[in-house]
């Protein structure tokens, strides 16, 4: 691939740093941090007051991805945690109990965590550790479990959601001593769903054939300006400059791998510490993966069901939570990954489970025999994990997709 | 006397096996030896036996495959293919009539069903710890000082079978010492031994879905009292013979006469060693 068509990139790791800058400012200047979840967090509302987000399960990735989880992953199963525990959690703690201090610089402790409780049990016991820790205030806000997709999310449940938010306000007021600026809001939403929308069109790209982007491996770089400093002209700016880099790349022939020889859709968190190998299992195929739905954990933004509107700024924040990946049962996620199969023509479907997340893992196997034997797609399931490396195991990782791979050239006869 | 041979090297994490095929996709020869920490020198002399064995020499062979663990170590091959795939082509040749490949070796189990054509339409494999492996065995004969032909036979002369809780290959000897230690007779334990492997290996089969004909293949299917568990439980006949734990290898060769026969060969003299 030449090089000017791969800048997003190298465009989004300055994103990532100047993010860590601005919550080093938003301290100094005496502004809070909270702890936030990736999945329906709303982060829209917390800049009103000020309030700097840090997230502990992306803090947790950077640090695996350089090669320095395993001193905090250590850390907690010396303070007590089991090796079955969540990694996510045990560096999230590690750091707290590190007063910050990581491999990758300082991470700021939590002035408040704000805890969006959607489809993951662990959520809740992992902010109240810092609460025992620090004495941490925990802001909760319980999102319903979202049962069999049809398009459409009851209004009872966004009125839920959006009744909690309206009851978070004045508490954020009493806790930051700042007055609540709907203006204000309502241009961060603004900014947030045209960065969503673009976002979402780079993504569709890979419907194009072949596809100018890998919606898994590449995905994983350009996604963290979405969870990271959406709501900011940085991050519209980022995801139009993209999606211009993905259309040249389209128009000039070039993408993720050589040539594309097989497409994928691929299910599941995927493995940092080992990502550039754990890629290659795959682009040494030239596999190119058209569709994802990790990308979308934050908010399955495809399916045309909603968008963030500045004019409904609290119910349309609600609808958007309660659109996060894993807050959806299996049978709703099994139709989207047969859709994306069907609307991105895909060859096959990868299914990654990790050792640590129940919650996203939950159900892989039965959705691997529901694509294979119902539907007569081709399926792998696969397991690591996303930040333990000790799950990490090559040679049997690679005789699967090998074999994968295999079966899927006799299929298709290339 | 055929033109030419294809070979077929599986380097597996116990024995390393190879196979000749010729220019018709005959089998000719078979050899086997144990693995070792040299997976390479295996490699060769198991390569080195079967020419030996066929009476022909390297030049002889226009093409080599390699497969099992090791196959990228076999830099001497052509090409390597996973031993999933060569599996389900080898006992497909070996019985046409296979839909269902078990594949139990040293360290892993496989599950594989296949098409009319041998080809793999799905797999499952074992988790990545050793339970229900070959692995087992090895413990449970290793704390009653037998060899592994021996454990088989006597398993069939249990009566009743223990129930074995464990399948760690790891808690393997502990497990076999405490269950002589409740009194249990060895054939016993041993029928249970054999009985809880059936019973894990026939959860991962039904996974890929059990379609008939069912071939058992790798180097337990040599193991007379693991066949016997199988077949109970399933309540079906499975395929078995002295050559299944060759497969692997049979597979191979037969995927590299496939491939010299869709493109023109290019080296006339062969492999090289």
């Amino acid at each position: 691939m030449s090089q000017q068509l791969d800048r997003a990139k190298q465009l989004q790791g300055e994103l990532v740093k100047q993010y860590y800058k601005q919550v080093r400012e938003t301290v100094e200047r005496g502004g809070k941090v909270a702890y936030c979840f990736v999945m329906a967090n709303p982060i829209e509302l917390l800049k009103v007051f000020d309030i700097a987000p840090i997230y502990p399960e992306i803090t947790s990735l950077q640090i695996s991805y350089r090669g320095g989880a395993p001193p905090l992953i250590g850390l907690s199963e010396e303070f007590g945690y089991s090796t079955d525990c969540c990694g996510y959690v045990k560096m999230g703690v590690a750091t707290v109990l590190n007063n910050g201090q990581t491999s990758i610089g300082y991470i700021p402790t939590p002035d408040l965590a704000m805890l969006t409780y959607s489809g993951c049990q662990i959520y809740i016991h992992w902010w109240e550790q810092y609460q025992y820790l620090r004495g941490t205030p925990v802001f909760t806000i319980d999102i319903p479990y979202v049962r069999d997709y049809d398009g459409h999310i009851p209004r009872h449940d966004i009125r839920y959601v959006a009744g909690q938010l309206e009851e978070l306000i004045p508490k954020l007021e009493q806790f930051t001593g700042k007055r609540f600026d709907e203006e204000k809001l309502r241009e961060i939403i603004r900014l947030s769903a045209e960065a969503w929308d673009l976002w979402r069109r780079c993504l569709e790209t890979g419907k194009l054939k072949p596809s100018p982007i890998d919606a898994y491996f590449e995905a994983i770089y350009y996604m963290s300006a979405i969870t990271l400093i959406r709501g900011s002209r940085e991050c519209v700016d980022f995801y139009r400059f993209l999606l211009d880099e993905l259309m040249a790349r389209y128009e000039q022939g070039v993408g993720p791998t050589p040539e594309e020889r097989f497409r994928l859709v691929f299910e599941g968190v995927p493995n940092y510490p080992f990502f550039s190998r754990f890629w290659g299992l795959f682009r040494g195929w030239n596999a190119r993966c058209v569709a994802a739905t990790y990308p979308k954990v934050a908010g399955i933004i495809d399916m045309g069901a909603f968008s963030l509107n500045p004019d409904k700024p609290i119910e349309s924040l609600a609808e958007y939570m309660i659109h996060a990946y894993c807050n959806w049962n299996m049978i709703s996620r099994a139709n989207l990954i047969q859709r994306y199969v069907r609307e991105y023509e895909a060859d096959g479907v990868v299914i990654h489970s990790i050792k640590s997340c129940r919650s996203f893992s939950m159900g892989h196997g039965d959705i691997r025999e529901y694509l294979i034997k119902d539907l007569d797609v081709p399926a792998l399931h696969i397991e690591s994990d996303h930040v333990d490396p000790r799950y990490y195991s090559e040679a049997q990782l690679k005789n699967r997709v090998d074999a994968f791979f295999e079966s899927l050239s006799i299929r298709k006869g290339v | 006397m055929a033109r030419f041979y294809v070979a077929g090297v599986d380097a597996g994490s116990t024995y390393t096996k190879a196979a000749l095929v010729d220019d018709e996709g005959k089998l000719v020869a078979t050899a086997v030896l144990m693995t070792g920490v040299r997976i390479i020198e295996a490699a060769r002399r198991a390569y080195e036996e079967v020419l030996n064995k066929a009476g022909i020499s390297r030049d002889d062979v226009r093409y080599l495959v390699g497969t099992g663990y090791g196959r990228y170590n076999i830099t001497f091959g052509n090409t390597q293919i996973t031993e999933i795939s060569c599996h389900a082509k080898g006992a497909h040749y070996l019985f046409p009539g296979t839909r269902t490949v078990l594949d139990m070796g040293g360290q892993d189990t496989k599950a594989i069903r296949i098409n009319e054509r041998g080809e793999v339409v799905d797999f499952c494999m074992n988790d990545k710890c050793a339970a229900g492996t070959g692995r087992f065995i090895e413990g449970a004969a290793k704390a009653l000082g037998l060899s592994l032909k021996e454990v088989g036979e006597l398993s069939l002369k249990g009566k009743k079978p223990v129930k074995i809780s464990s399948t760690c290959a790891v808690f393997a000897e502990t497990e076999t010492m405490e269950q002589l230690a409740w009194g249990n007779s060895i054939e016993d334990v041993l029928y249970g031994v054999h009985s809880s492997m059936a019973t894990r290996s026939i959860g991962l089969l039904r996974r890929v879905g059990i379609e008939p004909e069912l071939t058992f293949t790798g180097g337990v299917s040599l193991n007379p009292g693991m066949v016997k568990c199988l077949e109970e439980q399933l309540g079906m006949k499975i395929n078995t013979s002295p050559l299944t734990m060759f497969c692997g290898a049979i597979g191979a060769a037969l995927f590299g006469l496939e491939k010299l026969k869709s493109k023109p060969v290019t080296t006339a003299s062969g492999v090289r060693m």
